[in-house]
């Protein structure tokens, strides 16, 4: 035989062999969980182990009862993370104090911890039920520069971990309206936190702000402000008091702002991070702080710079009266990676925040686009 | 009558034959076991400190994201051997290289095996001192267009040595230099991809002892225009390169898209080249080329509505041809200075191959004959051929069977005469 006839019967066997069923290219296969037997390798980052050992909370730690100089505290309007309820908390080592600024995040001292906790009740029509924590996030300003550190809860909900390399975990819940609900909730590694929490690339905090935390004071005492009771224990300085400022509008509910106010307000928690000229969205020129107001930066008949995909051929971010031809509902309403806004933290639709913009869109007439705040 | 009757049965066979190579791909099908421990190795990556080496242990293990370095300094990354430790990327949902190296100084990676990868298995970009030893990188199943692009990619990089590997399934290149200064490609095995080897807008690089079979073509020395630097200097030796006669399964439009099958090494638009005692043997199209970038943006010029490359695959890095490649002021798409000597070369093809323009030519032009050396001979317009900016010389290469194209007057010179072209550099 040639070589010439040893290929072609080469070639035949090849052709058979490429009829067997292959499973697709891009398919993940199954892995055996293993732990590692090499040492892991030294860091000298030094940042603990466990939550537990900060000691913010005290008593069974699930329920996040918090610890002397540890002050639970809200915002208006929230980011969206799939529905996550979260808990937040700020830690103030002993005589340090929290200096007032009426824009952007407040002026925290060296030492201080922002503490979040991000967890699902069972059901969110019955109080009582139990709740699940996934995850704790702190941010520590160690001589005026901010850490991030994450920490992972446990099955058991006794403790949690540190983790750096972010995890994937399958949540279900019951929602307000009786449905099952599920999600993939995503625990970002540690990288990926200046994704958000970026501004000008230094790392900040994003939501205590004095219009974020400017509401009553839900979890200590229902008749005082937040900002006013900082003030009071003597721990917010150079303050006057809350009535002279304005509370960003609580997105949901329609006695804190007009339809519009409340978009604005949305729109600012889940986009002005990175959609802002210091933010890492910045050559979007899609700026969409709650004070932003030019309506063009705001997406008012603005084409995408950069969209790709992701403007699912639409000319527009916003077309007043028309959500339908809209780039912003587009978006907002995707779960597509390539596609959805925001990017990160988001793996399934926000239905009411969605519903929000898309009636705020409707209502847009371009003459009142602007200043009405 | 009987003789005549089994001549053209034989010739019906051969063509058969030949008819049914292209349709069909190879298959790299390692036995794997894989393992989780993606969380530690992960944080490894993450937590790397300057001055030490992540050890990776022996074992299959999966990853569903990227690892990336980045401004890292004498950093190793060593495994327990290639056939021991394998890193897979297969299904990856987040990021698009298995590795990503970028920024970087010294960094050495050794002993391991990286697959499947949704993009490039290996990424290093702006790096200085950058050696890969002994790594298997590659695309497993039968290979197709959905393989990532690049196995070995350092780019924008300086002092790259990359030795002793293996690149296999790449659906652009195997071990793909580009754009870099400093670059030694030394006794590597490439099999399997669309090109084996390349060298791409790179300065003073040396290729020797790698063998390149099985590819579309084994070894491709290129200079492209609209890049950050320009190649030139590039030395290759003792290199083995054969059978490379695949299918071209390269993204349409892409640069590589446009390499004809059955071809050994081509150079394309390159600088002071020097070609020496390589083995180069069966190819269907061509053992050795040397073209101008001019023919290559003619071939595919016809064919206009193929070449604009997808979003995501430029994106990813792939290079498009650019059809106005003269609005670069800075690029000359013509190789000059090329010397091509003491190599051997061979051929078992019985016939060139029809699947390209190139083996059609060889078929009306030259006999059915496929030549060892092939020179385009398109010269800028306002030099000479053989003139000190477009030399090329041949000597001493056995009974290599040479033709010059004279590509620019539509093959009228078309001519099997080396004289010319016996000189030195």
């Amino acid at each position: 035989m040639t070589i010439g006839d040893v290929r072609i019967l080469i070639v035949f066997c090849l052709l058979l062999a490429g009829c067997e069923q292959a499973p697709s290219k891009h398919t993940a296969p199954k892995a055996r969980k293993v732990t590692s037997s090499v040492a892991k390798i030294n860091n000298d980052r030094n940042d603990p182990e466990w939550l537990s050992s900060y000691g913010f909370f005290k008593g069974d730690m699930a329920a996040l009862d918090p610890n002397t100089n540890v002050y639970s505290y809200a915002v208006n309007t929230p980011l969206f993370s799939n529905y996550a309820k979260k808990e937040r908390f700020i830690y103030l080592p002993e005589g340090k104090k929290i200096n007032f600024k009426a824009t952007g995040p407040l002026d925290f001292e060296s030492g201080t911890v922002l503490i979040k906790n991000f967890l699902y009740p069972q059901d969110e029509s019955n109080p009582e039920s139990e709740q699940r924590i996934i995850e704790t996030r702190l941010l520590i300003n160690e001589n005026g520069a901010w850490k991030p550190l994450n920490y992972t809860w446990n099955e058991a909900q006794t403790d949690a971990q540190l983790n750096y390399v972010g995890k994937t975990e399958a949540v279900q819940w019951k929602n307000k309206q009786g449905e099952t609900k599920e999600v993939n909730y995503v625990v970002p590694n540690i990288n990926q936190c200046k994704n958000c929490h970026s501004v000008d690339n230094t790392i900040s905090p994003i939501g205590v702000t004095a219009a974020q935390l400017n509401q009553r004071y839900r979890a200590v005492k229902e008749e005082i402000n937040q900002l006013d009771y900082f003030k009071e224990i003597g721990r917010l300085t150079q303050f006057t008091n809350a009535s002279d400022y304005d509370p960003m509008p609580v997105w949901n509910d329609i006695l804190t702002g007009s339809l519009e106010n409340r978009a604005k307000a949305y729109l600012d928690a889940n986009c002005a991070h990175c959609h802002s000229a210091q933010g890492s969205a910045k050559n979007s020129g899609l700026y969409l702080e709650y004070h932003q107001r030019d309506n063009r930066a705001r997406g008012v008949f603005k084409p995408p710079i950069a969209a790709g995909k992701g403007s699912g051929d639409f000319q527009y971010d916003i077309v007043p009266g028309k959500p339908e031809e809209s780039i912003f509902i587009y978006r907002v309403g995707s779960v597509d990676p390539a596609i959805r806004m925001p990017e990160l933290g988001r793996s399934i639709v926000h239905k009411e925040g969605l519903a929000l913009l898309t009636q705020y869109i409707k209502e847009l007439r371009l003459d009142d686009a602007s200043g009405a705040e | 009558m009987k003789k005549t009757l089994l001549f053209l049965a034989f010739i019906l066979i051969i063509t058969i034959g030949y008819l049914s190579i292209p349709t069909t791909l190879p298959t790299h099908a390692p036995t794997r076991d894989y393992l989780d421990m993606e969380a530690e190795l992960v944080e490894q990556f993450i937590l790397a400190k300057d001055s030490s080496t992540i050890e990776l242990p022996a074992g299959h293990f999966l990853f569903s994201q990227s690892l990336s370095l980045d401004n890292k300094t004498n950093l190793t990354i060593k495994g327990q051997g290639m056939d021991k430790t394998v890193l897979s990327f297969k299904g990856q949902t987040s990021g698009a290289e298995g590795i990503k190296i970028t920024n970087s100084k010294n960094i050495v990676l050794e002993d391991f095996t990286i697959e499947d990868a949704a993009g490039d298995n290996l990424k290093i970009s702006e790096t200085a001192t950058v050696t890969m030893r002994r790594l298997r990188s590659a695309w497993t199943g039968q290979v197709s267009e959905e393989n990532g692009a690049y196995a070995l990619y350092p780019v924008l990089s300086t002092n790259v040595l990359i030795e002793e590997c293996e690149v296999i399934g790449s659906s652009d290149a195997g071990i793909y230099v580009g754009q870099s200064d400093g670059v030694i490609i030394r006794n590597n095995k490439a099999f399997f991809n669309v090109a084996g080897i390349e060298s791409e807008n790179s300065v003073n690089v040396e290729i020797y002892g790698n063998e390149a079979y099985e590819n579309t073509s084994g070894l491709l020395i290129f200079n492209l225009p609209g890049l950050t630097m320009y190649g030139g200097n590039v030395v290759a030796y003792e290199n083995k390169i054969y059978d490379n006669n695949l299918p071209n399964f390269a993204v349409k439009g892409s640069i590589v898209s446009a390499v004809p099958q059955g071809t050994g090494m081509i150079v394309m638009a390159t600088k002071d080249v020097d070609i020496h005692n390589n083995q180069i043997s069966n190819h269907t199209t061509t053992n050795l080329s040397v073209v101008s970038y001019e023919l290559f943006a003619l071939e595919r010029n016809g064919d206009a509505s193929e070449t604009a490359l997808s979003e995501e695959a430029e994106a990813q890095g792939l290079r498009a041809i650019d059809t106005e490649y003269t609005k670069d002021k800075a690029y000359n798409p013509y190789p000059g200075r090329v010397t091509i000597r003491d190599n051997s070369f061979a051929n078992n093809s019985f016939l060139p191959t029809f699947s390209n323009d190139f083996g059609k030519l060889w078929l009306v032009k030259n006999g059915a004959t496929i030549p060892d050396i092939a020179y385009d001979g398109m010269i800028d317009p306002s030099g000479a051929l053989q003139d000190d900016q477009h030399k090329l010389c041949i000597q001493n290469n056995g009974g290599a069977h040479f033709v010059y194209l004279d590509a620019a007057n539509n093959f009228e010179g078309f001519t099997n005469d080396l004289t010319p072209f016996n000189c030195t550099l």
